[in-house]
């Protein structure tokens, strides 16, 4: 029975996501995606009081820091990276419901203090046993922390474990890490983020898709010539040269967020949106998905050059890598999606750092109008029509369309058709990461990834690095604040195709 | 968007015509976006009426204000002044808010039409022609409903949407009487209605004990209010249930048979917050209309 049909007075209230009474703690409170996300995050849920009424927040960390400390740091991240206006009330019930334990994830006595810890609060703020268990840390320090929260879950409430990436270095480490977590944790409680599934206009894909009528007729090989896909950054490593150098562009971005968008643009429609359903969706396009051999996936690291005007050092010349690194930033690379709806349309994706321009495009590109009754001269200026979902910035979705130019005689020229995410709905669109927060919180993995998805996207990895080992290209190959390296272009251009310009 | 829009142009016009107006509507449009890479957006949802007699004015251009970042449609403001010399003045606004990095603007347009004598008795035929093709309507009435009055029905039958707040009624228990007639026309909005919404939640969260309930004694807050939080509860569990009622300001308490209801806890909302709340809504709303002639 429903909920309404048991609770008449239910009906037309809508659903509540406010969830149940819970702590949540943060391992790896001092890192910098604590500051800049996690906690501004909380502050705008508690903003809108979505967060439970007997809540309470642990940070974890190595840092020797007092409750009043970490409260004062997390004051100061929610005031410079907050979306919302700081409002002294909400922050006054979030620092009251935060405390913060100095500890080394190895150390058994530390995490029995904060199994007591936790107990205390269940006590005090009434959070009834239920846990959320935040992993922002190292992959180094997974596994350690994995297991001592594994061994110490309690019997009472409910238990959700949020791994942040990567979710190890290739296919090996992933299984690794899953058989590590399956021995303490279920596969509905485990909560593996890939923040792009939180961002509103690649949820918006799925209604693009799925709740108009007019685009899943000719979402497939017979209309659709090619798809893109951009995932670029501006910013150079930032700080991050360690993990950088373990991950490069293909474990950092295109195994994780370039692999989801690829599924979401490519997944047959599920039969309903429940975690479940769209996973397994998901998971039929990774199985799928090949790449036609080295040849074509191209790899590139940037040098010097200008990005705003200003001018910015090459990857090798940033603090922490070292002079000879042979780390990608850059990875561009032609898959194909093996099933009947796309054999033999090619999916390009590229992605790195330091190129033109911020940001995330996925551009269908459908086939030409078989016979044009124009002249040539007409339509010398025309494109073929190009559905461009924007993810970000300017969130939004395109269509490029033909169009008479108003005047004597029949010239046709390409016009944009814009929908802007902005204009149409409220503007401040929620962060990823409060969508996601409240999703794990509520227990609704259907933005999370499954283990089998992890292992797919790994092995897809596994796959392009295996041939990397055998070459050794030139790098660097492209200027910092380009579009990368000439290989990417020619990758295309074999094709007779091109690059979304810009 | 940013707070702001970066311009708004503006046209004024006396003693006009609706076509002066679309025409006025494309030279603003046009003047806004010189400057960006292309002509301004209108990423239109649904064309915003508001009735607003002089009492209201300040109070509605206040509220739109608010609204304008929300839904950047076209809104169309309509001051009767039945008592004046026949005609219609016009302004006519395109605000321009800037996208990132500035190189597009979404416009909003905002359309300010005094109905002066005469024409206060045929708006539907006057604001016909500005309505945005195949777009919802939403009808923002303020203050009394003059229910048979020809403007009412005349606006009733070009929106998809009413929204009403019963708050601004002197009588609401006799204007639900007549209210539910509507309710076959369009569907019906009621922003007190909305204001309700946590006191109905914290109620259902007494689900079952309140299944009985046989008194509901309410602190505070209007009388439109309470009738339709009483209304609610009576329709809802198909029984009879006392209302004593207190009028004044917010809502402070509810209580069921004399045990207090936990205030809830939720985001207070301002004008804006609850009307926009309204325009996101295109479906009627059967559980409002059941409250409402049960209230």
């Amino acid at each position: 029975m429903t909920e309404v049909a048991e609770n008449p007075l239910l009906a037309g209230l809508g659903p509540r996501r406010t969830p149940s009474p819970c702590a949540l703690a943060v391992f790896g409170a001092s890192g910098d995606l604590t500051r800049r996300k996690i906690f501004p995050a909380l502050y705008s849920l508690a903003c809108r009081r979505l967060l439970p009424e007997q809540f309470a927040i642990v940070g974890v960390a190595r840092r020797d820091w007092t409750d009043d400390e970490f409260r004062e740091r997390m004051e100061h991240a929610v005031r410079e990276f907050g979306r919302d206006d700081f409002d002294e009330g909400v922050w006054e019930w979030l620092s009251n419901a935060t405390r913060y334990l100095s500890l080394d994830f190895a150390d058994e006595e530390g995490e029995d203090r904060l199994a007591a810890l936790l107990t205390e609060l269940d006590e005090e703020r009434g959070t009834r046993g239920n846990r959320v268990y935040y992993l922002a840390i190292p992959p180094q320090a997974m596994a350690t922390v994995v297991e001592a929260v594994g061994k110490r879950r309690g019997a009472e409430g409910w238990t959700r474990l949020i791994v942040e990436k990567p979710f190890g270095q290739d296919l090996a480490s992933a299984r690794a890490l899953t058989e590590l977590i399956s021995r303490y944790f279920t596969e509905e409680e485990v909560f593996r983020i890939d923040h792009y599934l939180g961002k509103e206009t690649v949820q918006n894909m799925l209604a693009l898709r799925f709740a108009n009528g007019i685009f899943e007729p000719i979402w497939n090989r017979q209309f659709i010539d090619h798809v893109q896909i951009t995932v670029a950054e501006t910013l150079g490593s930032e700080g991050r040269a360690e993990y950088y150098e373990q991950a490069g562009a293909i474990r950092d971005i295109f195994q994780n967020h370039m692999l989801q968008l690829v599924a979401l643009t490519a997944m047959e429609p599920p039969i309903d949106f429940t975690a479940e359903s769209v996973r397994n969706e998901k998971v039929k396009v990774l199985k799928a998905i090949h790449t036609p051999g080295p040849k074509h996936i191209v790899r590139g690291q940037y040098g010097p050059g200008y990005i705003d005007g200003k001018e910015v050092p090459g990857y090798r010349q940033e603090e922490g890598v070292p002079p000879d690194s042979m780390t990608e930033s850059y990875v561009a690379a032609k898959l194909f999606v093996d099933n009947w709806r796309w054999a033999d349309t090619p999916f390009y994706v590229r992605t790195g750092k330091r190129l033109a321009r911020r940001e995330t495009t996925i551009a269908i590109q459908f086939q030409r109008a078989p016979h044009p009754p124009f002249e040539d001269a007409a339509t010398e200026e025309l494109k073929p029509n190009r559905l461009l979902v924007h993810v970000q910035p300017d969130e939004g979705v395109s269509l490029a369309i033909a169009a008479k130019v108003p005047g004597q005689g029949m010239r046709l020229r390409t016009v944009n058709m814009d929908f802007i995410y902005g204009g149409a709905f409220r503007t401040d669109l929620p962060e990823a990461y409060e969508r996601l927060l409240l999703d794990a919180m509520l227990g609704d993995q259907t933005l999370f990834t499954r283990s089998d998805e992890v292992e797919e996207q790994w092995a897809i990895v596994d796959s392009i690095v295996a041939a990397w080992k055998r070459d050794r290209p030139s790098f660097p190959n492209y200027a910092a604040g380009t579009w990368g390296p000439a290989g990417a272009k020619e990758l295309m251009r074999r094709d007779g195709r091109e690059w979304l310009k810009h | 968007m940013s707070a702001a829009p970066v311009q708004a142009e503006d046209w004024v016009g006396e003693d006009v015509t609706p076509a002066d107006v679309e025409r006025a509507l494309w030279q603003v449009r046009d003047a806004s976006s010189q400057g960006t890479e292309g002509p301004d957006l209108r990423t239109s949802v649904m064309t915003h009426l508001a009735w607003v007699p002089a009492e209201w004015r300040e109070a509605a251009v206040d509220t739109l204000a608010g609204l304008r970042e929300r839904h950047p449609s076209r809104g169309i403001l309509l001051f009767p002044e039945p008592a004046a010399v026949d005609g219609i003045d016009a302004r006519v606004s395109v605000l321009a808010f800037p996208q990132e990095g500035g190189r597009r603007h979404v416009a909003a347009e905002v359309i300010q039409l005094t109905l002066r004598g005469q024409r206060v008795k045929a708006p539907a035929s006057i604001v016909t022609p500005l309505l945005v093709t195949d777009l919802p309507v939403f009808l923002r009435w303020r203050g009394e409903l003059p229910f048979g009055a020809p403007e009412l029905e005349q606006m009733v039958g070009v929106c998809d949407r009413l929204v009403v707040d019963s708050r601004e009624w002197k009588d609401p228990a006799g204007a639900y009487r007549e209210l539910e007639s509507l309710f076959e026309q369009t569907a019906v909005s009621d922003i007190a209605w909305r204001c309700t919404r946590p006191w109905r939640r914290a109620l259902a969260g007494l689900w079952p004990g309140i299944a009985e309930a046989g008194e509901l004694r309410i602190t505070g807050g209007s009388s439109a209010e309470a009738l339709l939080l009483v209304g609610w509860l009576r329709s809802r569990l198909g029984r009879t249930v006392e209302l004593v009622h207190e009028a004044s300001g917010q809502i402070e308490s509810v209580a069921v048979d004399g045990t207090a209801v936990p205030f809830p806890r939720e985001e207070t909302a301002s004008s804006s917050d609850l009307l926009s709340a309204e325009l996101d809504e295109l479906s009627r709303d059967e559980i409002y209309e059941e409250a409402v002639r049960a209230a």
